[in-house]
């Protein structure tokens, strides 16, 4: 009992660290922020049109496009958790609370966590800016808790990957190049048209296998049609699929960097 | 009857690669007592001071801290000791009262009682005004206090300084000086210090181990590691190399041992005032006289050129300088 009482106050010191970290950086959050709001107005103006063609099949291509928006943030917050931690390696104070009796999970679900933070505040004001651009949630409210559920789920598997990735280089630069990964899962997938509208067969076969299509599959599902089984069965497999995977790997990452020997 | 805060016995640290970082030492530290282990770069200071404070353990060998074996208990380790390593270890978005006050709560403090800690510290390193600025607008005088006081926070009875002063300047070296020696004279914390420098070691411990390649090469006190190198040190420097050895042949049946330098002779000699005219009126016959000449009690460095056959200071000053030595 008092053990887990203990990892709970840990977690949500470490948590609250990590928090005000970001808060007061505001370089971290705010070019990630920047770039999701201006995929979305730069991409609603200039390609909106398309939404005429059959196989948009009348939906708005706001609705079509704000996925895009929210995962590109998604990816970018959760990203800052790895960034955080190679700080914390470079800076010396992840040492420091090695040497503290502190539990050793906590130390690195802090930032995991206070990226989630950051990412549902992101989430939650891109849909705000949506709304006054005049999206309409086919799904209504609950529609949008599922989106922001599902950018949630894909952002942790992105912190997972950003956390290993950060523990096992323990380098700034390399962390940060770890992090391109972002440019082929949101683009090389059915980013501005649907699945039926990409042209060449390696771009359809690529956006297949990418687990982000399915995440987007699920957003515009409820933002779109309403409710549907289907997709958002299939962007949950998807995403607790590659959850286990980077938060296996994160784990075992973060176990050879306190590793002691 | 005295406890033992530190007991290590053969302890052997090995790296990949096979890299021998320390290779079979064994000490003791007491309750109370303020211990310094005095070594070059590289030779095993840091390692060894991490395999203490448990975040390496040993190839081989055992190690107890505060009556803790450090492989098989390292959580009742942490809770009694503070640990300043080389470098802070500070997060630099967060204040000075932030950074101590987390530190209390994840030692288990109330936050109320993290609160008034943090205070008291903040008081005790004189950062009182500033405990609400932004770390990483401290200089870095302030940042090795408070990252000495960070260590501080849950009264630990064992205190680990790895090279608490490198890179810091007299004044602020003067400083931490003064906070250690408190701890340990006032507060009873037995304290290990690693440090390069002999003049921290001579100046602040009880009892100082040197290290060198792994290996502790001599242990004692100040006073009693320089007497085992005898009585009086000679340093005379020569313009030319060939100068400094024949004046070694010439002046060889007055000492008891001499060591010799890039054209820099060392003579340990019984009764050096007496001796040293007759030897410089000797050289001038030669035709080899000195370009200068000093006479001293032997220091530390003397205790470690004459165990290892090198100068440790002129090691501690090319490190300084950024220069790698061959």
């Amino acid at each position: 009992m008092n053990q887990r009482s203990n990892f709970i106050i840990d977690t949500y010191l470490m948590t609250k660290r990590s928090t005000i970290a970001i808060f007061r950086n505001p370089f971290i959050f705010i070019p990630n922020i920047m770039i999701s709001l201006f995929f979305l107005l730069v991409y609603q103006a200039g390609l909106s049109g398309i939404s005429n063609i059959p196989a948009f099949e009348g939906a708005s291509y706001l609705a079509f496009i704000l996925p895009v928006s929210i995962v590109s943030g998604a990816i970018g917050g959760s990203g800052g958790a790895g960034q955080s931690l190679v700080r914390d390696l470079e800076n010396g104070y992840f040492s420091r609370l090695l040497l503290t009796p502190t539990s050793r999970v906590a130390i690195v679900l802090g930032p995991i966590i206070a990226g989630m933070i950051q990412l549902f505040i992101q989430t939650v004001l891109i849909l705000l800016v949506g709304l006054w651009m005049g999206l309409d949630i086919a799904a209504g409210f609950g529609g949008a808790v599922v989106v922001i559920l599902l950018a949630a789920g894909f952002g942790l598997a992105f912190a997972g990957y950003s956390v290993g990735f950060a523990l096992r280089t323990k380098d700034a630069q390399a962390s940060q190049a770890g992090t391109f990964v972002f440019f082929p899962l949101v683009f090389l997938s059915t980013t501005f048209v649907p699945y039926e509208l990409i042209e060449a067969d390696w771009l359809k076969f690529v956006s297949k296998i990418n687990p982000t299509t399915y995440v987007f599959d699920g957003m515009r599902s409820v933002l779109i049609n309403g409710w549907e089984a289907q997709p958002l069965i299939y962007a949950a497999i998807v995403i607790i699929i590659i959850c286990s995977i980077t938060i296996t790997f994160a784990s075992l990452s973060a176990k050879r960097a306190v590793n002691r020997d | 009857m005295s406890n033992q805060a530190i007991v290590v016995e053969d302890l052997v640290k090995t790296f990949k690669g096979d890299v021998k970082a320390v290779q079979g030492i064994s000490f003791e530290v007491e309750d109370g007592e303020f211990f310094a282990f005095l070594g070059p770069n590289g030779a095993g200071k840091s390692t060894t001071i991490q395999v203490l404070t448990t975040l390496l353990n040993p190839t081989s060998g055992s190690v107890t801290v505060s009556g803790f074996d450090v492989g098989k208990d390292p959580i009742s380790i942490r809770r009694e000791i503070g640990v300043a390593l080389q470098e802070t270890g500070i997060d630099p978005s967060l204040t000075g009262r932030e950074l101590l006050e987390m530190q209390a709560r994840l030692f288990g403090f109330s936050k109320h009682d993290a609160k008034n800690r943090a205070q008291e510290l903040l008081d005790l390193i004189h950062l009182a005004e500033d405990g609400d600025r932004k770390v990483g607008k401290y200089s870095g005088g302030m940042r090795r206090r408070l990252d000495l006081s960070l260590c501080l926070v849950h009264r630990p009875k064992i205190l680990f300084l790895d090279e608490p002063t490198t890179g810091l300047d007299p004044y602020n070296r003067n400083a931490i000086w003064d906070e250690i020696r408190t701890l340990n004279r006032e507060f009873g914390t037995t304290i290990f210090l690693t440090t390069q420098y002999l003049e921290e070691a001579d100046q602040l411990a009880d009892r100082i181990s040197i290290i060198n390649k792994g290996k502790i090469v001599a242990s004692g006190s100040s006073q009693q590691l320089k007497k085992t190198v005898g009585m009086d040190v000679i340093d005379l420097s020569f313009q030319q190399n060939e100068d400094a050895e024949k004046a070694k042949e010439v002046l060889s049946s007055w000492t008891k041992d001499y060591r010799l330098t890039n054209g820099e002779l060392t003579l340990y000699v019984d009764n050096g005032a007496y001796l040293l005219p007759d030897m410089v009126r000797k050289l001038d016959k030669e035709g080899i006289p000195p370009i200068s000449l000093n006479l001293a009690p032997p220091t530390l460095d003397d205790v470690f050129l004459q165990v290892t056959g090198e100068h440790l200071e002129e090691k501690a000053v090319i490190k300084q300088e950024g220069v790698v030595s061959p």
